[in-house]
């Protein structure tokens, strides 16, 4: 090799060298793009394929009644679920596993498109609450559908069934209406109360969710826990229900349709809330049964409306002691002013019938025998308006406040009330004002209110705010008080209570309802039978249809020398309230103040703990009426 | 010429023993092995960095050999050598072992050879001794139509495995001679030309639709996200994830979680990249671009033209190597199974380049002890 050959060879080469550094050159560059440029958007995606970040639902407050009863337990259960990074996303996959769930194909691609549009930090259930039988078609599925998992959840379960449907509501999954009501308040996928006390302190039962990040690996197998936010479970709390007093309230229900609120008169604390029929909570916390659709949703009867705060009956004669408090106040008639019933009276051109001829009574009389003619005398007296304001004065205009949701209003017609509701007439006629005066006509009232006016009457002018929560769980597992709203005083003047007070007790002792008396417990209590159709005469009355018959009402208070409970009961279609409320009612206080203290329900924690006999805090206590110890009434049934 | 076992002999190869190359070989296979190490750990792949260190050691020692072995009379026994290479191809095709749908594999007593690693540069050894007679600018194009005609059976050998990615390594063979005699630009242009309008004819009428989509695929992998396009992807991650500084010895999320496939062979390379960062492609990039520098340097040294083409030629294959792989786990080439020098797991891949640096050596030790 010449030099002239020798140097060229040498430039050649050096050209090649160049060119490899070249090439080593625009790889770097391409490094640089991947490793400088794109390096942020790059560790993103990393970060997101290998760190799941999945939702650990708390588990809510367990529900107990005033004994420390558990009403809502806590189980574990097992749910078919994707994942929400595992959401299928071909239409066929979506549709192969609808057809081997036997569920809408339709149904289930919107609830996975729904889930994958909003971001559901939370598994999209496909399958809840799996059996044994449940488990194996599970796994089988999930060799068919690798996108399938199994989840543990916690689940409620709600104890004694249809006890305390109406009270206690069920939960479910948070639906669209729901969330697009309160937008961000809800999460998708969320477990909230849907409805009863459930739905109206979600907020204190719900919990605290907690957050579990954890590294995967390229099939989704945790390999490590990356984070762990503890989820905090909701607030357990006490109600104060009695779950005795419940159980003998729906006992006493058997199939009769109608409601029943019994409240404790020191505090407005709902001792027994029952609506009948009833349904069982636990039948809608996952995906129902026809049969159970059919039984509680398409059931003409509606178990599922609580007719206890959302039912409005004419309150019937249950009304009169409204009328009588009016008419005392505005001084139209004096404890001893009497009226002679004929058995019917003309008013207004128009005959009004009474169920008896009373001959002349006194307003005590009046009340304890129910005569119609007396209080027609006093609506001839007074003005619808005047009546509406005594309403509103001691409360029953308003709506109870009650911890449940959709409470209605009770409807006390008024000329406004009419100018602003009446279908045809928009005018009072003073002929209606008669109507009223015996809670008939426009009158509806719903059980709870009725059974609040009665309290206000049991607690001397004081009206209560009822209510359902009575005290949380502490962290040793003791129940904290919370204490009740304190009742606003009406200011009802004690005589005119003394008169009222002697009526109701005439009532039970010698009036309507004396077939309901209870040895050794002073009843106090008003009898109601309003009529649902038009009237018609007694003879024809027994061959009438179910649904045509009067409603029967019993409102009252006991015991007299002390009262501590007031209660409302309405049955639907049963006749006379004498013949078929008062008879609950009765029932109610043979539990409450003489079962009870024999045969207590075994007791939770070792110890009864009596509503009335619970040493409480001298702030607590001034909140209160001054509870006296029930031990008189107990000892005197013997 | 005798092999050197005098001392005196030996003395003075120890002193041209190439240092560079000796450094570089030594810390490439080092921070290869340390790659295999993290990228094994924990998988079914555990103890290859061991197998691997293994290899680097016979392969160290090999080229050590080599290096003092005359590669004249290594280049006059190429034919016989050239024959057994492709007898042993042929073996292969009839007994070979199959390994993810290639039979490139002898396998005996839990040893496994792939004999088209070794071919390679058999081969080129073979055509630089064939060319060897004539000067650089002295080659006519028949001489390159010829040595093509020697590279031939053995491609057409390794297409039969089928194995396209070995095959490919073949090529560079043959490319960077006539740069090295000089090329009219004429013949590039008419190359380039008629390489298009061949390619549109088969495209276009010989080619099957699943062809084509396999075409498609191999040059742009995201039209296969679940098959080589998830590997790229996820090989993409691997790397920008790795950033400026890298996560780390044996903490790269994309490789300790097995979101990266194939990462002790194909892949490996974007192991190194997720722990080390950009620096460390850095100066991986650095270390291979001195090697090939250093082994056209000694091209340039050598005293014969044989040693001259087999020195181009072989940093025409370290170099296509280092291209391919490094740019397809980057996404910026086509996704096909060609290991990198030293990082990649293999015993035959790894022995060969051994064998191939010890051959330079020897060139370079030729040049320095005349």
């Amino acid at each position: 090799m010449d030099l002239r050959q020798r140097n060229l060879l040498r430039k050649r080469l050096a050209t090649l060298q160049a060119a490899a550094w070249l090439m080593v050159l625009g790889l770097g560059l391409v490094y640089a793009w991947l490793q400088v440029v794109r390096r942020s958007e790059l560790q993103q995606l990393a970060l997101s394929q290998a760190v799941k970040v999945r939702t650990t639902p708390a588990p809510r407050g367990i529900i107990f009644d005033r004994n420390g009863h558990r009403l809502v337990d806590n189980r574990r259960a097992l749910h078919l679920v994707i994942q929400q990074e595992d959401l299928p996303k071909e239409a066929s996959q979506v549709e192969s596993l609808a057809q081997a769930l036997e569920q809408d194909p339709a149904q289930l691609a919107r609830r996975v498109q729904m889930a994958r549009s909003a971001g559901m930090k939370r598994s999209l259930i496909v399958q809840d609450n799996l059996d044994d039988s449940g488990l194996a078609r599970a796994e089988n599925l999930r060799a068919r559908f690798p996108f399938l998992s199994i989840e543990v959840a916690p689940r409620r379960v709600y104890q004694g069934d249809e006890l305390a449907a109406h009270v206690l509501g069920y939960v479910g999954e948070v639906n669209p209406q729901l969330m697009s009501k309160e937008p961000g308040r809800y999460q998708l996928g969320e477990i909230v109360g849907r409805s009863g006390f459930e739905a109206a302190r979600n907020d204190l039962l719900k919990g605290q969710d907690g957050q579990r990040k954890s590294l995967v690996d390229h099939l989704g197998r945790e390999v490590a826990l990356y984070g762990l936010e503890n989820s905090t479970p909701g607030q357990s709390v006490y109600l104060t229900l009695d779950s005795g007093l419940q159980k003998t309230m729906q006992d006493a229900f058997g199939e009769e349709r109608g409601a029943g609120v019994v409240i404790d008169l020191r505090d407005g604390g709902i001792l027994a809330l029952y609506s009948s029929p009833s349904f069982d909570p636990n039948a809608f916390l996952g995906h129902m049964s026809q049969e159970d659709v059919d039984l509680y949703v398409r059931n003409p009867t509606q178990p599922m409306l609580d007719r206890a705060t959302q039912g409005l009956y004419p309150p019937g004669s249950t009304y009169k002691l409204l009328i009588a408090l009016c008419a005392l106040e505005k001084g139209i008639i004096s404890p001893e002013s009497t009226f002679t019933c004929h058995g019917r009276k003309t008013y207004y051109g128009r005959e009004f019938r009474c169920d008896g001829v009373h001959g002349t009574l006194n307003l005590v009389q009046a009340i304890a025998r129910s005569c119609d003619v007396y209080f027609y005398e006093l609506g001839a007296r007074l003005d619808v308006d005047e009546i509406h304001a005594t309403a509103a004065k001691y409360g029953l205009t308003e709506l109870t406040q009650v911890d449940l949701p959709n409470e209605l209003p009770s409807r006390i017609p008024s000329r406004d009330w009419k100018a602003r509701h009446g279908r045809k007439e928009k005018k009072w006629y003073a002929g209606e004002t008669i109507s009223v005066a015996i809670g008939q006509g426009q009158n509806g009232v719903t059980p709870i209110a009725l059974a609040r006016f009665y309290a206000m009457l049991g607690a001397k002018g004081k009206v209560l705010t009822p209510h359902l929560l009575y005290g949380q769980r502490d962290e040793s597992g003791q129940m904290k008080i919370i204490p009740p709203q304190k009742p606003r005083d009406a200011g009802l003047d004690p005589k005119v209570w003394a008169v009222l007070d002697e009526g109701l007790y005439e009532v039970v002792r010698s009036g309507t309802a004396h077939k309901s008396a209870l040895p050794g417990v002073t009843m106090c209590g008003k009898t109601g039978t309003s009529q649902v159709t038009t009237f018609v005469d007694k003879a024809h009355y027994r061959t009438l249809a179910k649904q045509f018959r009067d409603n029967a009402l019993f409102a009252g208070y006991a015991p007299r020398e002390n009262p501590q409970i007031a209660w409302a009961v309405v049955v639907e279609n049963a006749g006379f309230g004498a013949d078929a409320a008062a008879p609950i009612a009765r029932k109610l206080c043979q539990y409450w103040f003489l079962d009870r203290l024999k045969k207590p329900l075994p007791p939770p924690g070792g110890k009864l703990p009596d509503a009335f006999e619970e040493p409480q805090s001298d702030e607590a206590e001034q909140d209160q009426e001054p509870a006296a110890p029930p031990k008189p009434q107990a000892d005197g049934a013997r | 010429m005798n092999l050197p076992m005098t001392p005196g002999a030996l003395n003075k190869s120890t002193r041209n023993l190439d240092p560079v190359l000796l450094f570089l070989v030594l810390v490439l296979s080092t921070l290869g092995t340390l790659t295999l190490y993290s990228a094994g750990k924990g998988t079914a792949h555990q103890a290859l960095w061991l197998r691997q260190s293994v290899w680097n050691g016979l392969g160290l020692l090999a080229m050590l050999l080599l290096s003092r072995f005359d590669y004249r009379r290594l280049a006059q026994s190429s034919l016989s050598i050239y024959i057994t290479g492709l007898l042993g191809l042929l073996v292969v095709l009839v007994i070979g072992h199959t390994v993810s749908g290639s039979k490139s594999w002898l396998t005996w007593g839990g040893i496994s050879l792939q004999p088209s690693e070794f071919v390679k540069w058999i081969v080129l050894l073979f055509v630089a001794h064939r060319l060897g007679t004539k000067s650089p600018e002295g080659l006519t194009n028949w001489d390159l139509v010829g040595a093509a005609g020697l590279l031939f059976f053995p491609m057409f050998l390794v297409l039969k495995q089928p194995d396209l990615g070995v095959a490919m390594t073949y090529s560079p063979i043959l490319l960077l001679f006539p740069l090295l005699r000089g090329i009219r630009w004429r013949w590039v242009v008419a190359g380039v030309l008629g390489f298009t309008l061949l390619s549109t004819v088969v495209w276009n009428y010989k080619l099957k639709t699943y062809q084509k989509e396999r075409i498609l695929t191999f040059i742009d992998p995201s039209r296969d996200l679940k098959g080589k396009g998830y590997q790229v992807n996820q090989s993409r991650i691997a790397i920008g994830a790795g950033g400026l500084w890298g996560k780390g010895f044996m903490s790269g999320s994309q490789t300790q979680l097995n979101f990266l496939p194939v990462k002790t062979t194909d892949f490996v390379f974007s192991v190194w990249a997720e722990e080390r960062g950009f620096v460390g492609i850095l100066i991986a990039l650095a270390l291979f671009g001195v090697l090939l520098h250093r082994i056209l340097a000694i091209a340039g040294e050598a005293t014969t033209a044989i040693g001259t083409y087999f020195c181009v030629g072989a940093a025409g294959i370290f170099g296509f190597h280092i291209l391919i792989n490094i740019g397809m786990v980057s996404g910026a080439l086509p996704t096909t199974g060609i290991p990198l020098p030293f990082f990649t797991y293999g015993g035959s891949s790894t022995l060969a380049f051994f064998l191939a640096l010890g051959i330079i050596m020897n060139i370079h030790h030729q040049a320095k002890s005349r």
